[in-house]
């Protein structure tokens, strides 16, 4: 059976501007699916870059982007090949928006 | 057959009669999840504290500089991480319930770094280590807490704590039904009677020596029996735990929660390998 997790890394959290995720180990997994849901507040035409990192300090774009949702919506994206940190990045410029960030991760 | 040549890994443990789990983490999270506060209706009524214990990972304990560490035995280990803030608290967690009011027995090897984000020692930069058992039975609700208090405002204190001190309740929501206490609060931790213990901190920050810790305690007294750190024993059947009545959802509950905690704004990282809990029936 394959291994699956789902981390949430960010919590009810309200972003505005430059934002990054908490790094997040998980090196195990071989494809990811990252979520954005809005909890309040819309970022609609924002996006958000997926990055990776050789040691969760220095981090570079995937190169997979994704929308930013409206308020009460979620957005997701689909990742592979991101070695052993993820995390996300994005700039919202004025909008601001509570947030969940969810990681689901496969083996 | 002994647990031993049942499960070669557990070789290494000392574990009692019954071995209520024994996770390894090259198997998976192994129910082990992110301590948050109660709540009702909205997560804006989480207690501040208890908003951000952060998910834990497995980990390879990948350093920039010499790759990846590995857990103790085999590749990966369960981290919590805190957040680059001073004072920030992350929390894992594992919940069950009891069957037999016995004496039972933690065991893990642990270790704990900052993020290496500084080309320096960084020993003062984890504030704490620590557990705590949250247990029930048919009277009172007793939670056993025990800590490494490291350093604290950039001085190395290297000794063991206990608590006992009752946080206040607060009531969540408009049921009436939710209540939360920040029982890991800063206040309240009391020394260990000869608690002090230099631990390997190796000598720079991506290095990692593992620890053995055991804890015993008695489910049927509700006291500590016996703690030992490495090659050191402390006396803890004097001491007691924080405690309060029995609550109206919590019989028989038998939680683990391992805990790090920052001194500085920077990353701290907590790893177990493993983790034995077992039980003398």
């Amino acid at each position: 059976m394959r291994s699956s997790y789902t981390a949430v890394v960010e919590r009810n959290v309200t972003v505005r501007g430059v934002f990054t995720s908490e790094p997040y180990e998980c090196g195990w997994a071989g494809e990811a699916v990252v979520f954005v849901r809005s909890l309040a507040g819309s970022l609609s035409g924002t996006h958000a870059r997926v990055q990776i990192s050789p040691d969760g300090m220095s981090w570079c774009d995937h190169g997979t982007e994704f929308a930013l949702p409206a308020e009460g919506t979620v957005t997701a994206c689909l990742v592979t090949h991101f070695g052993n940190w993820l995390r996300i990045a994005a700039d919202t410029g004025n909008r601001e928006a509570t947030i969940i960030v969810t990681l689901q991760l496969k083996e | 057959m002994t647990h031993e040549s049942a499960a070669p890994g557990l070789s290494k443990f000392d574990p009692l009669p019954r071995i209520i789990f024994a996770d390894d983490f090259d198997a998976g999270i192994n129910g082990w999840t992110e301590l948050i506060g109660n709540y009702e209706d909205t997560l804006d009524s989480v207690l501040e504290p208890y908003r951000d214990h952060r998910p834990p990972q497995l980990s390879t304990l990948s350093m920039w500089d010499t790759g990846s560490v590995g857990s103790l035995e085999g590749m990966y280990a369960l981290k919590v991480a805190t957040r680059p803030k001073k004072g920030h608290q992350a929390v894992t967690i594992k919940r069950t319930t009891f069957r037999r009011a016995s004496p039972i027995r933690v065991e893990t090897f642990f270790t704990f770094k900052p993020e290496a984000a500084e080309l320096r020692l960084g020993d003062q930069t984890p504030r704490s280590f620590g557990f705590l058992f949250d247990l029930q039975d048919d009277t009172e609700r007793v939670m056993p807490h025990i800590r490494y208090l490291n350093s604290l405002d950039g001085e190395l204190q290297q000794k063991w704590q206990f608590k006992r001190e009752r946080a206040p309740f607060s009531q969540i929501g408009g049921s009436g039904k939710t209540v939360s206490h920040y029982h890991l609060s800063p206040e309240g931790w009391e020394d260990i009677p000869n608690g002090g213990q230099k631990l390997c901190y190796n000598e720079i920050a991506t290095k990692h020596n593992w620890h053995y810790l055991r804890l015993d305690f008695d489910l049927e007294s509700m006291r500590f029996l016996f703690f030992q750190c490495n090659d050191r024993i402390f006396d803890v059947t004097g001491l007691d735990s924080i405690r309060n009545p029995a609550m109206p959802n919590l019989w028989c509950m038998l939680n683990v929660a391992f805990f790090v905690e920052a001194d500085a704004d920077r990353r701290v990282f907590g790893y177990l390998d493993s983790v034995v809990l077992s039980g003398d029936f």
